[in-house]
């Protein structure tokens, strides 16, 4: 922008859209560390293990969002992943972690390449094409022909396995340490590759980018092969946290990662989004679930209660302070 | 929609879906009278007799999907229904409990806490509508994902953990008329398969057959437009979310009077909303908005309904079984015609080229 003379709040706020988000959340640290003392201090690894699993995912529904494109099938790849990679191991097919990892980031991506192929070859509507998905992989798991499960007990896992993720590495548990290599890795590709950068430009203008030589249907493809892979580390972290998974397991988790990432400034119709509005959309809903038990005397029913006002609230809320920001910049402008 | 002529007045979605039904209907009579002959059991199992009781779930689903499908013609989404369906629910019980605990008189009670549910479902749903016609930026994906977490916590604060149930209580469980069976012609007929054909030839009727309903589906096509031909967009919206919100609480009471011991928990009606907008996407309702026709989700109810009812009793498979078919179904009913078109404009093009390359030779 030319006229950079008012620097007032607002201006700085329309160019940075995830500052409201940053006040929202030191806001809310600090009420909560005036009611319960000491707060931030005692569950920073609480908040943090809450955070890691659905940031992993929200990293890759970034990128999805990112096209303009959705994906709800992340939590039922997650159950499915998650329950192959428990099954072969209960019987024996792998014993090493790493393997665990790769086998389920490769099944993931296999998911998330077929919907992305279903939406940019087929032309299914992405909503349709996931929520398909979705059904299909939750199906999938307790099928007698495919790996016909009920559940993965603490049992069948080797014990290297179980208590792997939550092993402390230089301070931080491996779980938090995989989410924070994760975002990393989506910061830096969305960032300084062409890939990422052509996802930005499809996100904003398809017509325009298409005719710039990017391939829309290759990029789509990506990004939910990308989206994909992500559910899938997930499936294995979310094993490797609880040491039980099930069919059922991780139902509604989508909606979260979704809020996260809304949360954090990420436009759903594509093209506008940051790696770090989606960092802090992460820890502001793991803030609010490790918060309101202290905070509310450990009243799980009218936890889901807050949960639901605080989220409602906190995206409301941001809308309307980036409303006033974009106000205050074009009457900055004095057109 | 334009009236098409000859032969391709026919090639309608709808039409689509009565050939998938009667070939699903093949399938599985075949199946059956193979099964039959192989010994396997000896009268038949699949059959208008069997299918129509079968169909009661099904029809639960349909009150939310009626809802879904004015939502999505309009090109938003909405899904919070199954929270509001299990909020009105809630409301329902608790406030039954609390008149009857203040002696007040058992069937007064249960009318007044019904109402209160219908009440509590439109005002869900138009929270819903003036959030979103307020908050444009944020879009009916996000705002009713929110207001689901917002419903599905109220009702978690009404019940808390508990099953709230009233075992004996005969006025109370009068309400489980609605989902009795009514005999015709050796038949039977769920109550509420008649409930659900009833609101669909009203839901039919506004949404071909009047300003209203055709004003929806131009809010759908283009927003802006509608808006500058006239059309006052966000009280439509409002109006739809409201009733969408009626809908999930007349679902609500159906699903206290089907429940099992007239129970309810406050995580009933989970994922009903994924059923509800796969039914109207298969009926041909587009969540891109402004097309659908009532009679194509009416037909695609029953497609469910009997691959349900045919895949558990002919084949035998289990419950996930039909779920897989039903994403499976739900991606299909959408690359099948997308793969047509594009064959068909396809050898349109190359048509046109071939004639143009005759013109050429014959110059």
């Amino acid at each position: 922008m030319e006229n950079k003379k008012k620097s007032s709040l607002f201006s700085v706020m329309s160019q940075y859209r995830e500052l409201p988000l940053v006040l929202i959340f030191v806001l809310l640290i600090i009420v909560v560390s005036v009611i319960v003392p000491g707060f931030v201090k005692n569950s920073y690894i609480n908040i943090l293990k809450g955070a890691s699993i659905d940031l992993v995912m929200a990293c890759g529904m970034l990128c999805v969002l990112l096209i303009g494109s959705i994906d709800i099938s992340v939590a039922g790849l997650l159950a499915f992943t998650g329950s192959l990679t428990g099954m072969l191991m209960r019987d024996g097919y792998i014993s090493s972690i790493p393997m665990m990892f790769v086998v389920a980031i490769l099944v993931g991506a296999v998911f998330g390449a077929v919907s992305g192929v279903l939406m940019g070859w087929g032309r299914v509507l992405p909503i349709i094409a996931t929520l398909g998905m979705n059904y299909i992989a939750r199906a999938l798991i307790p099928m007698e022909w495919l790996l016909g499960l009920n559940k993965i007990n603490p049992t069948d896992l080797t014990p290297e396995f179980r208590g792997f993720i939550l092993k402390n590495f230089i301070g931080l548990p491996i779980l938090v340490w995989i989410a924070v290599c994760v975002t990393l890795l989506t910061w830096l590709f969305l960032r300084y590759t062409r890939t990422g950068r052509n996802i930005y430009a499809v996100g904003s203008n398809g017509v325009a980018a298409q005719v710039r030589g990017v391939h829309i249907n290759r990029i789509k493809l990506i990004a939910h092969t990308i989206c994909g892979a992500t559910a899938g580390l997930a499936g294995v972290m979310w094993t490797g946290f609880y040491n039980a998974i099930e069919k059922g397991s991780a139902t509604g988790e989508e909606m979260f990662v979704i809020a996260a990432c809304v949360l954090g400034g990420v436009a759903v119709t594509g093209g506008y989004g940051k790696v770090s509005g989606v960092v802090i959309g992460a820890l502001m809903i793991a803030t609010i679930n490790s918060a309101i038990p202290q905070v509310f005397i450990s009243n799980t029913m009218i936890s889901e209660l807050i949960k639901g006002i605080l989220i409602l609230l906190a995206i409301l809320l941001n809308a309307m302070l980036q409303r006033m920001a974009a106000k205050q910049d074009l009457l900055g402008r004095n057109i | 929609m334009e009236k098409k002529k000859g032969i391709k007045s026919l090639l309608t979605w709808e039409m689509l879906l009565v050939v998938l039904l009667i070939v699903l209907w093949a399938v599985f009579s075949l199946k059956d009278q193979s099964n039959i002959a192989a010994g396997q059991y000896k009268k038949a199992a699949f059959g208008l007799k069997q299918l129509i009781p079968g169909l009661q779930p099904y029809m639960l689903y349909g009150f939310m999907t009626l809802g879904m499908m004015m939502v999505l013609a309009m090109g938003d989404i909405d899904i919070s229904v199954g929270a509001t369906g299990a909020l009105s629910a809630s409301v329902l019980f608790v406030l039954y409990g609390k008149f009857t605990a203040g002696g007040m008189d058992a069937k007064l009670a249960l009318a007044l806490s019904i109402i209160a549910g219908l009440v509590t479902g439109t005002l869900c749903g138009t929270l819903n509508g003036v959030l979103i016609t307020k908050f444009k930026e944020l879009f009916a994906m996000i705002i009713t994902l929110s207001t689901m977490l917002f419903f599905r916590g109220m009702c978690y604060l009404l019940l808390g953990g508990n099953t709230l149930v009233y075992k004996g209580d005969d006025v109370f469980n009068s309400i489980k008329v609605l989902s009795n069976n009514v005999k015709i012609a050796g038949i039977k007929f769920p109550v509420i398969l008649f409930w659900f054909l009833g609101f669909a030839i009203v839901f039919y009727i506004i949404l071909h057959h009047t300003t209203g309903g055709r004003k929806l589906f131009a809010v759908g096509t283009n927003a802006v437009t509608s808006r500058y031909s006239g059309i006052k967009v966000d009280r439509i919206k409002i109006i739809v979310f409201a009733v969408t919100g009626l809908m999930s609480a007349v679902t609500a009471i159906f699903y206290v009077a089907s429940a099992s011991s007239g129970s309810i928990r406050a995580d009933a009606m989970e994922g009903y909303e994924m059923y509800a907008i796969a039914a109207a996407v298969l009926g041909g309702f587009s969540t891109d908005g402004g097309k659908g026709n009532v009679i194509g989700v009416i037909i695609s109810m029953i497609i469910f309904g009997l691959l349900k009812k045919g895949l558990g009793t002919v084949f035998s498979l289990v419950d996930s079984t039909v779920n897989l078919s039903v994403g499976v179904v739900l991606i299909l009913s959408v690359l099948l015609p997308n793969i047509v078109n594009d064959i068909s404009k396809a050898r349109k093009l190359k048509a046109q080229h071939d004639a143009i390359e005759k013109e050429h030779a014959q110059a």
